[in-house]
């Protein structure tokens, strides 16, 4: 039983130590040209962003949208009207805020 | 006087031989793998040899142009064949049909791995009776973001890298896995050529003046076999792009009555690191 104790904790540990260093979060926008906008998201190590937070927030700051992102790690929505931030937030330190201003076609 | 011509006329026909014993290299050429948002991709498929900007051959047209890539669990494929055009592509000593393909920014928006698969029709090689046909694959990346490059894509044989192939320093080892109606092959035979003349995209061709300077031919394509497991592992010794050709490891072995050599090829670019 101890055996088996020492190798799950390892095995917990590992797990561990892969997603505190293995992985930067990437998140990547784009126009869909309909008035909707696509954002995409994901991790260096190639790992999957499904169920990630997205927040939007507008020119203030303020959250206008909280969702999450789909099985596909994406998050498609109307574009606001005005300036906006879309923010990717898989935790501390592994946060990605891109501007609206830069979402293109 | 005329005894004199001999050793020259020798010396000729000696060069004439070894060049053809060169090896052939679908070149499939983009100008970078690895781009950090989606663009339309402006591409070349021409048959030839990349370390000399050697002879052009007619690759007998295009038979399958398309691209993998992942969405979500899933791998969605593109045709891309009606992105294709055809051109003449002209080296400092031959020409011969090629193709262009502009790849829509539509189709590389997303990040991810592009995993483009070129199947190519039979080059008849007259001097040996036989016909070619080398599958190519080339994976480019958008957004750094890693996902199909180390996976077998299914084709009738392939090679399958173990390290990003668009994203190797100078120095680094490409391993990789060669591949035959998905299962390893042991012994294959692996040509590698570096791209000593770099395409110019402008001109549909490849400059005369060559970055390296290779002191015998031996150097111009280097050989390497795979393991028992159908592994092969290559030091890489200067930036660029660099080819490897598995040879005749397709299941084909004959087109229309002849001998056929089907090779799977791949792409691969490595960084000076600074």
């Amino acid at each position: 039983m101890k055996k088996l104790m020492i190798v799950l904790t390892l095995a917990a540990m590992l797990a561990f130590a892969g997603q505190a260093f293995a992985h930067s979060p990437l998140m990547s926008c784009f126009d869909n040209g309909d008035n909707t906008v696509t954002c995409e998201g994901g991790f260096s190590d190639g790992s999957s962003a499904s169920g990630v937070k997205v927040h939007i927030n507008d020119g203030n700051g303020k959250t206008i949208i909280e969702t999450k992102m789909n099985e596909d790690s994406e998050y498609t929505f109307d574009k606001p009207a005005g300036s906006y931030m879309v923010i990717f937030d898989a935790g501390e330190g592994h946060t990605v805020e891109v501007n609206g201003a830069d979402i293109v076609e | 006087m005329k005894k004199r011509f001999i050793p020259l006329l020798t010396a000729l026909c000696v060069m004439a031989f070894t060049g053809s014993a060169f090896a052939h290299f679908m070149v499939f050429y983009t100008p970078e793998m690895i781009m950090e948002k989606g663009k339309e991709l402006d591409m070349r498929i021409a048959f030839t040899h990349p370390a000399e900007a050697g002879h052009m051959m007619d690759m007998g047209g295009i038979e399958e142009f398309y691209v993998l890539k992942a969405k979500g669990d899933k791998v969605v494929k593109t045709d891309l064949k009606d992105t294709l055009k055809e051109i003449t592509w002209t080296n400092p000593h031959s020409s011969a049909p090629a193709f262009a393909a502009k790849v829509p920014k539509k189709v590389v928006r997303s990040m991810g791995d592009y995993v483009f698969v070129m199947k190519p029709g039979y080059y008849f090689e007259k001097e040996e009776g036989v016909y070619m046909q080398q599958i190519t694959k080339l994976v480019v990346n958008v957004g750094e973001m890693p996902t199909l490059w180390n996976e077998p894509v299914g084709l009738p044989c392939e090679i399958v890298p173990l390290i990003k192939p668009y994203g190797l320093w100078t120095g680094n080892v490409f391993k990789a896995q060669v591949l035959s109606e998905g299962k390893p092959v042991a012994g294959a035979e692996v040509e590698v050529e570096y791209m000593s003349h770099m395409p110019n995209l402008d001109t549909n061709s490849m400059p005369a003046e060559s970055s390296v300077e290779y002191p015998n031919g031996a150097l111009v394509t280097q050989t390497i076999f795979s393991d028992a497991n159908g592994y092969i592992s290559f030091g890489i010794p200067k930036a660029g792009w660099w080819g490897f050709a598995a040879l005749g490891v397709g299941p084909d072995k004959e087109y229309k009555g002849k001998e056929l050599g089907q090779d799977a090829v791949i792409w691969v670019k490595a960084e000076d690191m600074k």
